[in-house]
């Protein structure tokens, strides 16, 4: 077992080292810099002197070893964006912001989505059944900010009861919480009915339904550990998406967070940044892979560790 | 805007000594009984035949462009009315089918293209290759999806042909990890155990046995990776990076409707429903092929 | 001319948001108790005039001193790092910026130039030195006064190489040795501008430059002083943070707000009324939400969308709170690479302006956002000759088709199939490009595809030399008020591939032309005539956004200007304008928010 954590903890500095190389390289590749002028053609000299003062002058090779030296020391660089800290410590800044909302997220949706799912799947087949399944369809396809656009319209302009905005209170979680978490919500719901399904009709199952145990009974005892599997699968990927936020619903009500990170570091070609937020995903994604796996041994004896990854 | 669909691993229990023909007729009863299957199907029916018939079907060409017309409600004329330059909505949503289905079908080609020789090589393989390509997978998965093909168009620019080897660049990790995984649990199995010690040697293996067992999740699989193409695909032309107008993308007509949605919700309804019912009907389709197949549940 | 945001530690500003309040609510609690014996004591009378700390008695309609208060917002999409013009201008919030100073001069809402810092300028006879008197009375806030050495500092930061300021362009061939110092070829010492005394500024120019005054709004200075103890960043951080100007930096929430105060210690003319400034981050789609529930007081009209500016026409209550300007003269056009087939036939570009149907844009799509534009320079901007041009390119379908013919490209037969590329434009915009490719197609037979890029890669493509953009929409907006700044665009080696010698010679001959003012004019107009007949570009119209703000916001500034516009005018409540001496918040604002906003 430990023997095998630390295997998997290799396996992800090893796969972290390949996402930088990859990262640096295909951010480089992307046409534009980051001071280029909008308006009129930077004058050669401006734009040497621009390249020479953050390093960009350099080799690529040159400004990797150079990345990934002082990052090795702790030093992950300066976001251009925000030349005043640390790219280390802007994430430090935000991060925790969206950490936290992206729990407050999961913490009503899961249990309301598996709630939903259960309706579902005991109530196969009927009209509870078909539109349950329609709204989550629902819930996946429309954009979390049309959500959120939605609800501030209903919430703060119409019926004045909460700002539209800001961040530090309790009641700044709600509008947030909601547009991010229907998503996340309808996918759980859909695939606690769909294991639900195929566990209920599996042997062990029906061997308990014949025994005289009750279906209620069935249900929490058997059905609902076995149908956790596919639903840690799918709801794995969920959680790093959460938890490092979005640009869209975090710009919109005003949450100092991660999100808008990783599109404006894009759009302004803040490399620093692209960097940092980049291997911060890629590290919280890794964990989050190897906690599954673990997980499924936890509720599913039959998977062996050898096996899930070599 | 990633919806990732990864199936829970699956575990078949496929008698190998029935016939496949027998095997597919009892799968196609059992898709054909099961309601919610054939609505799936159905809806997908709809999508192939609007995609194809586009141009009999749509009142008005997807580009043609009035702007006296613009920002109509729904009417007898334009039953979802019309956009900011005043062309016909439904016309388009109609000539969308072709666009999704397109993105869908050709990027779950590419996937299948680069997944599947990586899968089997593998599966079959195992050692050093196993774990080369289960690195790769695992640095391609320690990725958000949508951020890649962002990057990736960043880099070569958008337009439909981009968006879709962009969308399959990123999505053929399910099909390699499904097939790795299928090959894995096949080979501890009797039949091939027992195959193996009659002496058959491990490519007839692969080929006589393996790979007909491990094609219907694939073919679920796929069933299911094609609706989430056409939502990566939606996300990147609502960003502003995928395909150029007026190419009818349900995506792009979403993401150009905002500005006008608390005024003109129609722009964004309809996009958006023939996008949930798109998803919705793939994934009924792919639910009930994995019912139908999977005989472990049969009655 | 915007942009974006900064950061202290969390729990600072916890505390600094917790003392903020308690104070606040002291002087709330404080407030009424105060007055309310006075008021008796008057027999219901209110108590004298009011005065704020920098002795300007409000006006006898405006709100008591504590909701004396602006809440503005900026664009949060973005990260800003700097509310200073020459750390970077493009890096800025878009919100409230530059209040940390005084500008040498600044302009009023007929864009007549004003003394700011400098009391009194003159040029000598060479028509190249310019002597800029300051205001002696001017002081920081740390007891040092304001000296010409601050600004000669802040323009040698701003051409020094190793600082590599995103606006070198600007002074280009107009400070004397910008360029040469801008590419480290002299040392900054040569910039052509130096301290005669405390109190005296010299600015030369290559050549004559009689725009020079109106350039120099971007003027608002860095300390010296502070520049050297903490570096160029020192207002990121109000502990560093240093004010001459009206104003004084209180707190920085990164990613949340910017906080300002009325600077006691302000010596200059540009007295406001308004004791506090909250800078608030708001998401793209949120201006008019926020601004309904009443969080902010004044919504920029570039954020309201389509559907927004719908509502806010058909709502009698907001469209008395929407005032349409001229913004920064800002024009919409469509440019040719015409260094390549098929566009560098002239015949070619005159069908594309003939196929132009603009009246017919505005009606359907721009609406109240634009007037139709023939020309570069917007109908109230020095020089402009808008009806001139009106019949030169009439929207003329058969026309277009003759000319295409002619060309070659008989229906469209053998025209390249094109792309119309976008520099990341909002709704309207896109919707104008995509109702010109329809007509295009449908009317000429030429296949367009509409392609918004995203802004950093149509720049690089669009300055790639030779240029990848071949059809494009861009606009272009004033950077100060003279038309050498917006015809210098077009002059050869700029960003359009366009190139005509007779018009790089009027326009340069024009531009440090010191004679006639009329003939310099004059000059202008016959170079703008070329752009026009040579199709340089096909100008579509002229941006006029409208702005809400609330209508306790007033003042003689957002009373009708001689154009009869009554707005806030560019640019705006800042260090350069003098907006600021006027707007006040007037006692309705009870009606809309009961208590000051924290």
């Amino acid at each position: 077992m430990i023997r095998y954590i630390l295997g998997r903890l290799l396996g992800i500095a090893l796969v972290l080292l390949v996402v930088s190389i990859v990262i640096f390289l295909l951010m480089h590749a992307i046409p534009g810099g980051p001071f280029d002028e909008a308006k009129m053609p930077l004058p050669a000299a401006a734009k040497a002197n621009i390249l020479r003062k953050y390093g960009l002058d350099k080799p690529l090779y040159e400004q990797y070893a150079r990345y990934m030296w002082a990052a090795l020391h702790g030093d992950f660089g300066t976001p251009f964006q925000s030349p005043t800290e640390s790219v280390t410590g802007l994430i430090a800044r935000t991060w925790p912001v969206s950490f936290k909302l992206g729990m407050v997220t999961l913490a009503f949706a899961l249990p309301l989505g598996m709630f939903a799912g259960v309706l579902a799947a005991t109530r196969q087949n009927t009209w509870i059944d078909y539109t349950a399944t329609f709204l989550s369809s629902l819930g996946l396809t429309i954009p979390n900010f049309v959500i959120a656009v939605w609800l501030m319209l209903l919430f703060a302009v119409h019926w004045k009861i909460l700002p539209t905005g800001g961040w530090g209170h309790w009641y700044n979680y709600i509008m947030p919480a909601i547009s991010l978490g229907l998503a996340p919500m309808a996918l759980t719901a859909r695939y606690t009915r769909t294991s639900l399904l195929e566990v209920k009709r599996a042997d062990y199952v029906r061997t308990a339904r014949a025994k005289g145990l009750s279906s209620n009974q069935v249900l929490w005892r058997h059905s609902m550990k076995n149908a956790l599997i596919p639903l840690i699968t799918i709801l794995g990927p969920q959680i790093p998406n959460l938890i490092t936020g979005t640009i869209f619903v975090e710009s919109i009500f005003r949450i100092p967070g991660l999100g808008k990170f990783f599109v404006t570091s894009i759009f302004r070609r803040d490399y620093p940044m692209i960097m940092g937020t980049l291997l911060l995903v890629a590290l919280v994604w890794s964990i989050v892979y190897l906690i599954t796996d673990l997980l499924y041994m936890v509720v599913d004896p039959r998977v062996r560790l050898d096996k899930k990854s070599s | 805007m990633s919806a990732t669909t990864i199936h829970p691993e699956e575990t078949p229990t496929m008698r190998t000594n029935l016939r496949h023909r027998s095997l597919l007729s009892d799968a196609l009863r059992r898709f054909s009984h099961n309601k919610l299957a054939m609505f799936g199907l159905t809806i997908v029916a709809l999508l192939v035949f609007a995609a194809i018939f586009a141009n009999l079907i749509a009142p008005f060409p997807y580009d043609e462009a009035n702007v006296t017309e613009a920002l109509q409600f729904p009417s007898g004329a334009h039953w979802m009315g019309t956009d900011e330059v005043g062309r016909d909505v439904y016309s388009r949503i109609i000539y969308g089918a072709r666009i999704s289905l397109l993105v869908g079908l050709s990027s779950q080609l590419i996937a299948l293209m680069i997944g599947v020789p990586l899968g089997l090589a593998a599966g079959l393989m195992g050692g050093k290759v196993d774990w080369l390509v289960m690195r790769l997978v695992e640095v391609m998965t320690s990725l958000p999806a949508l951020m890649i093909a962002l990057l990736l168009i960043a880099i070569f620019g958008g337009g439909l042909v981009n968006v879709i080897v962009a969308i399959g660049l990123v999505a053929w990790l399910d099909a390699c990890r499904l097939l790795r995984g299928q090959l894995l649990s096949l080979r501890e199995r009797d039949f091939v155990l027992a195959a193996r010690t009659i002496g058959v040697r491990n490519r007839r293996i692969a080929v006589r046995h393996l790979l007909p067992n491990a094609i219907a999740p694939l073919i679920v699989a796929i069933t299911i990776g094609v609706p989430t193409a056409i939502f990566t695909e939606a996300g990147l032309s609502f960003l502003g990076l995928g395909v150029n107008d007026p190419v009818p993308s349900w995506g792009k007509m979403v993401g150009d409707a905002l500005p006008y949605m608390r005024v003109y919700w129609y722009l964004g309804v309809f996009p958006t429903l023939a996008i949930a019912l798109t998803m919705l009907g793939f994934t009924f389709m792919g639910d009930g092929l994995r019912d139908a197949f999977d005989t472990a549940g049969s009655k | 001319m915007h942009s974006s945001k900064l950061a202290l530690s969390k729990r600072m500003l916890a505390v600094i948001a917790i003392l903020l309040l308690a104070g606040l609510l002291q002087a709330c609690a404080g407030a009424p108790a105060a007055e309310a014996p006075a008021a008796a004591e008057t027999g219901g009378e209110a108590a004298g005039p009011v005065v704020n700390a920098l002795g300007k008695e409000l006006p006898a309609d405006a709100a008591p001193l504590e909701q004396q208060v602006l809440v503005y917002p900026y664009a949060a999409g973005n990260t800003f790092t700097t509310i200073d013009i020459y750390e970077a201008v493009y890096q800025r919030a878009d919100g409230l910026t530059d209040l940390l100073s005084d500008a040498l001069v600044r302009v009023d809402k007929n864009f007549d130039l004003h003394p700011g810092a400098a009391t009194e300028w003159s040029v000598d006879e060479s028509g190249l030195a310019w002597t800029f008197k300051l205001d002696p009375n001017l002081m920081w806030n740390d007891g040092t006064p304001v000296t010409a050495d601050d600004y000669v500092a802040t323009l040698q930061y701003g051409a020094d190489p190793e600082h590599a300021w995103d606006f070198t362009w600007y002074f280009n061939g107009v400070i004397k040795n910008w360029s040469q110092v801008v590419a480290g070829e002299m040392p900054l010492e040569d910039l052509g501008v130096r301290a005669e005394d405390a109190n005296t500024l010299v600015v030369e120019t290559e050549t004559p430059a009689p725009y020079l005054p109106a350039m120099l709004i971007y003027s608002t200075p860095l300390q010296k002083k502070a520049l050297g103890e903490y570096g160029p960043l020192y207002n990121s951080n109000p502990e560093t943070s240093v004010s001459s100007g009206p104003y004084k930096l209180v707190e920085w929430s990164r990613d949340q707000r910017l906080v300002y105060e009325i600077n006691p210690d302000y010596k200059g003319t540009n007295v406001p009324y308004i004791e506090k400034i909250i800078s608030l981050g708001i998401g793209n789609d949120g201006y008019l939400p926020a601004y309904e529930a009443n969080e902010i007081d004044f919504a920029l009209g570039r954020y309201l969308s389509p559907a927004d500016i719908q509502i806010i026409l058909s709502d009698p209550e907001l469209k008395a709170q929407y005032h349409p300007h001229p913004g920064d003269f800002r024009t919409y056009y469509f440019f040719f690479d015409d260094s390549k087939p098929p566009f560098d036939d002239l015949r070619v570009r005159q069908a594309f302006a003939y196929a132009l149907d603009r009246q017919g844009l505005i009606d359907n799509v721009i609406k109240e956002q634009g007037i139709p534009a023939y020309s570069f320079l917007m109908p109230g901007f020095p020089a402009s000759n808008s009806e001139a041009y009106k019949d030169i390119y009439p929207y003329n379908l058969d026309k277009a088709r003759e000319l295409l013919a002619e060309a070659g490209y008989p229906n469209g037969e053998g025209f390249p199939k094109l792309t119309l590329t976008l520099r990341n434009e909002p709704a309207m915009p896109e919707a104008v490009a995509q109702a010109y490719a329809s007509t295009l197609k449908d009317e000429l037979g030429i296949e367009v595809d509409v392609s918004n890029m995203e802004f950093k890669t149509y720049v690089d493509a669009m300055l790639a030399d030779p240029t990848e953009i071949q059809f494009s929409l861009i606009s272009y907006g004033m950077d100060f008020l003279d038309p050498s700044n917006m015809l210098g665009v077009f002059v050869s080696g700029g960003r359009h591939t366009w190139s005509n010698p007779e018009y790089d010679e009027l326009v340069t001959k024009a531009s440090s032309f010191v004679g006639d003012p009329a003939e310099r004019i004059k000059m202008f107009q016959d170079a703008e005539k070329i752009l026009v007949d040579d199709v340089g570009g096909v100008f579509v119209y002229h941006q006029t956004p409208g702005d809400l703000y609330k209508p306790y916001l007033v003042g003689e500034a957002l009373t009708p200007d001689n154009n009869g516009v009554a707005a806030w005018h560019w640019p705006g409540f800042s260090g350069f304008s003098t907006l600021m001496q006027d707007v006040y918040i007037s006692n309705e604002v009870t009606d809309y928010r009961p208590t000051p906003p924290q």
